[in-house]
């Protein structure tokens, strides 16, 4: 394998050649992503053990479907989805879930939201992630420090756009309150 | 960390070259979605064809309230409502497990299907097909037990 050029390949030509032609490629893949999923899946589960448990699962599991995969489709979405799933079944194992409550909510100011500028959100989410429940800090994790668009996020999550939205939205003004009390 | 990620890709390459983990071939992929495709149209069917017999046996015996509804309790092929309902789940199952682009949350595809079989089956009826099978197809046994008592 030419390491320079297998760089530069997008993850779909790589799915199409480890489908096709050579299984070893799938290395890349797993190289090129297994950091962020590991540290996604964390956040999800807050177990780094169980975290790198997820991921190599999800590997193994995108590989044996990996003929499954649509390639006009965006890979690491997939990949996303499998580590979403197969985190969400863990955490229900180990019933250490936290609560998703769709109705949980609190009194809001959007005059607030108005100030807070992205780059203080990116220093302080991953402190704060951890007393919001799962609901918001997800689409949140997904949005700026995965980095994955709205359209992404509503494939890995299987949700309409605007509800990623509103989630983004409301999970800042829970910030907003909670983690400035800290 | 980086120990345990390098770990990862090699516990992952492992399992592939030791033949533990193996890629499923398009075909299972293919009929699984054909599976699944006639699945739920066999559901459709059959819950439509429920919904019309409902409406075709309220008509056949008039007004008395209590004597229709024992009626359709005592005759209802309830072995087909069966059927239908694990054709229901099964499908669902079945989507959610080959087409990763399904977005849709399940009860919105339920209430679509329901939807869609109250809308054909009340059709059907309108339309004079339920008569149709009254006197003719593999139905015609189950339309008449309906239509018996009514003369």
């Amino acid at each position: 394998m030419n390491m320079a050029e297998n760089k530069e390949m997008s993850d779909e030509e790589i799915i199409e050649k480890v489908r096709n032609s050579d299984q070893d490629f799938y290395a890349l893949i797993v190289d090129r992503y297994q950091k962020k999923l590991v540290r996604y899946a964390n956040n999800l589960i807050r177990d780094e053990d169980k975290a790198i448990d997820i991921v190599q699962e999800s590997f193994i599991k995108a590989f044996i479907n990996l003929n499954n995969f649509d390639n006009k489709k965006k890979f690491s979405s997939w990949i996303y989805r499998i580590v979403h799933n197969q985190a969400i079944n863990i955490a229900k194992k180990y019933q250490k879930e936290t609560p998703l409550l769709e109705d949980w909510d609190f009194e809001g100011n959007d005059d607030l939201e108005k100030d807070f500028e992205q780059k203080e959100i990116v220093e302080n989410v991953e402190k704060c992630l951890s007393e919001i429940p799962l609901l918001y800090s997800e689409p949140m994790t997904l949005y700026y420090i995965e980095e994955k668009s709205y359209e992404e996020i509503s494939d890995i999550l299987k949700i309409p756009m605007g509800t990623v939205a509103t989630r983004i939205s409301r999970a800042k003004k829970i910030m907003k309150n909670i983690c400035q009390k800290n | 960390m980086s120990k345990e990620l390098k770990n990862i890709t090699e516990s992952v390459m492992e399992q592939i070259h030791l033949g533990k983990a193996k890629m499923k071939p398009k075909m299972y992929f293919i009929i699984g979605s054909i599976l699944t495709f006639i699945g739920l149209i066999s559901s459709v069917i059959v819950s439509t064809f429920l919904v019309g017999l409902t409406r075709f046996s309220l008509r056949a015996h008039g007004p008395m309230g209590q004597y229709r509804f024992d009626q359709i309790i005592s005759n209802f092929p309830w072995w087909t409502l069966v059927f239908a309902v694990f054709g229901l789940v099964i499908g669902i199952w079945l989507i959610r497990q080959y087409d990763f682009s399904y977005k849709k949350e399940p009860w919105i595809i339920i209430l679509g299907f329901i939807l869609i079989i109250l809308i054909a089956g009340w059709t059907i009826d309108v339309m004079g097909l339920n008569d149709n099978l009254l006197q003719r197809g593999p139905m015609k046994r189950i339309m008449q037990n309906y239509s018996s008592e009514k003369n």
